[in-house]
């Protein structure tokens, strides 16, 4: 990357709170080019709403989150430039995947070729004709993933995109997200599953209690955690889980 | 855009279920209006002190046969909210609501982050199946008048331009309620609240303006302005609002409600 080529994320001094309790208090990372980071913390540490603050979705108290330099809401044709996997996919159970998928392609001006050509990458092809309703939910997670993937993106932007997945599933989805890494795509994958995230993760963001607790590479984390990661994140993130039962 | 709203409307079965419970109500109310009441009437079966009070409904009349084609079949004049109403406006809430019910307003954000076009286009959707909900119940009222009167072996005497006025004025005043019932959705997001809100402002109005009627002993403007009563007075039912008139003032409180849609959707989290 030169100097003069925007990192696909740039997260600086996010502060976030609701109904005055603070959320989010100091998040700050970027994502390079061709890195897969993972944004590791417990429940309520803060991932998710720095994730929607980082596509426009919730409006930041304070700090900046930017997307190939911009804030998401200027971003140009954003949905060729950034995929996202959230809120298990939005998809409405009435509808069928092959309609979901219509839908999203016509939201972002895709052809409608792109539709099975998606459905195809994440072998959903036969069942694409059911309604929603009827999906399990790692087919929903499936959908929810080729939804990301419609608009060929160049940075994917996941939360929790292997909840609801079959061994299969996660296997597939961690092959796919280092061959796209590896093509030059960055991914920003916020999950619990912290062994998957060691395989395939260049960078990792441990925050816990709304700030970042570490942001390194996978390599100096492990190098720092005797080659585990798990011990790594709970040597962060163990005191602020601990401290509400401490105050009993 | 536009089309994936187009695709949203068409894809779920609640606007193909507003559509058809307000298609049902007009049917319903039409034959009761242009052959059950003079049936009754004629007969006598519903007994003396009834019939005496059943209005007289001479459908080879042309006043009579315009009220038969008000496309919100509420040509009894009954003092309630009739059921097209409700539903075309439902029609609107479920599409507002539906999107953050089932998350696709995250989709929407993020394939067009400038709220106010999300805003905009669902308008456009809504305004297309409002229209389309709007020229089939146009097409039921005259289709069910016309077979009414070959039954009654009375045939058309409503002059074609008056016909043809009230149907499109109908249809427009149906679209600019669908619209009304979209950004109060937007507005309240939840879809259960946002249904309840209408269908409690709806059956209210009627009361209201009784209740007004009754202590004033006249109808001011500002209970003319509301959103029943403005779409009876575009098609000529009722209120002393002319038709234009109505119609207009109609389409300024759909446009009020969406810009103020706009507002909130800008203002808050998604």
């Amino acid at each position: 990357m030169d100097n003069h080529t925007p990192a696909p994320i740039t997260v600086r001094h996010l502060r976030k709170s609701f109904h005055g309790v603070q959320r989010v208090e100091d998040i700050t990372f970027t994502v390079g080019p061709g890195r897969i980071v993972g944004l590791l913390g417990p429940n309520g540490a803060g991932k998710t709403t720095s994730i929607r603050m980082l596509l426009g979705l919730t409006a930041a108290d304070s700090g900046e989150a930017l997307v190939f330099g911009k804030p998401f809401r200027r971003l140009a044709d954003p949905v060729r430039r950034v995929g996202a996997v959230l809120d298990a996919g939005g998809l409405h159970p009435g509808r069928t995947g092959r309609e979901h998928l219509r839908i999203a392609a016509a939201q972002g001006y895709l052809p409608t070729s792109r539709v099975e050509e998606v459905l195809e990458t994440v072998g959903m092809t036969a069942d694409a004709g059911r309604r929603i309703r009827d999906y399990s939910l790692g087919m929903r997670q499936r959908v929810a993933v080729a939804t990301a993937l419609l608009g060929g993106p160049q940075l994917l932007v996941l939360d929790e995109p292997a909840n609801g997945l079959d061994p299969t599933g996660i296997h597939w989805l961690k092959q796919y997200l280092r061959s796209f890494a590896d093509d030059g795509g960055s991914v920003l994958l916020s999950s619990h599953m912290l062994s998957d995230v060691a395989q395939i993760a260049d960078d990792v963001v441990i925050v816990a209690g709304g700030r970042v607790r570490s942001a390194t590479s996978l390599d100096e984390a492990l190098a720092s955690s005797q080659g585990d990661l798990e011990d790594y994140y709970l040597s962060l993130t163990g005191a602020d889980e601990r401290a509400p039962h401490a105050a009993r | 855009m536009l089309r994936a709203e187009i695709l949203k409307l068409t894809t779920t079965a609640s606007t193909r279920a507003a559509i058809l419970i307000a298609a049902l109500g007009l049917i319903a109310t039409q034959l009761a209006f242009t052959l059950l009441l003079p049936a009754l009437r004629e007969d006598g079966a519903a007994g003396a002190d009834v019939t005496a009070d059943l209005p007289i409904i001479d459908m080879t009349l042309p006043e009579n046969q315009l009220a038969a084609l008000n496309p919100f079949g509420a040509s009894m004049s009954t003092g309630s909210i009739g059921v097209v109403i409700v539903a075309v406006v439902l029609l609107g809430v479920l599409a507002g609501t539906s999107d953050f019910r089932h998350g696709g307003i995250t989709g929407a954000a993020l394939a067009e982050p400038r709220r106010s076009r999300i805003v905009l286009v669902k308008a456009g959707a809504a305004a297309a199946a409002g229209a389309a909900a709007g020229v089939l119940l146009a097409a039921t009222a005259l289709v069910t008048l016309v077979i009414t009167l070959l039954a009654r072996s009375t045939s058309l005497t409503a002059p074609l331009p008056q016909v043809l006025g009230l149907l499109g004025r109908g249809v427009l005043a149906i679209m600019l309620l669908s619209l009304i019932g979209l950004a109060v959705g937007l507005i309240l997001r939840n879809q259960l609240a946002a249904v309840l809100v209408m269908l409690g402002a709806l059956v209210l109005e009627p009361v209201l303006l009784s209740v007004v009627q009754l202590a004033t002993g006249t109808l001011p403007t500002w209970v003319q302005l509301l959103p029943a009563s403005l779409s009876q007075a575009a098609v000529g039912s009722g209120g002393a609002l002319a038709p234009g008139t109505a119609l207009a003032a109609l389409a300024a409180l759909a446009a009020t409600t969406l810009a103020a849609a706009a507002i909130t959707l800008h203002r808050r989290d998604v």
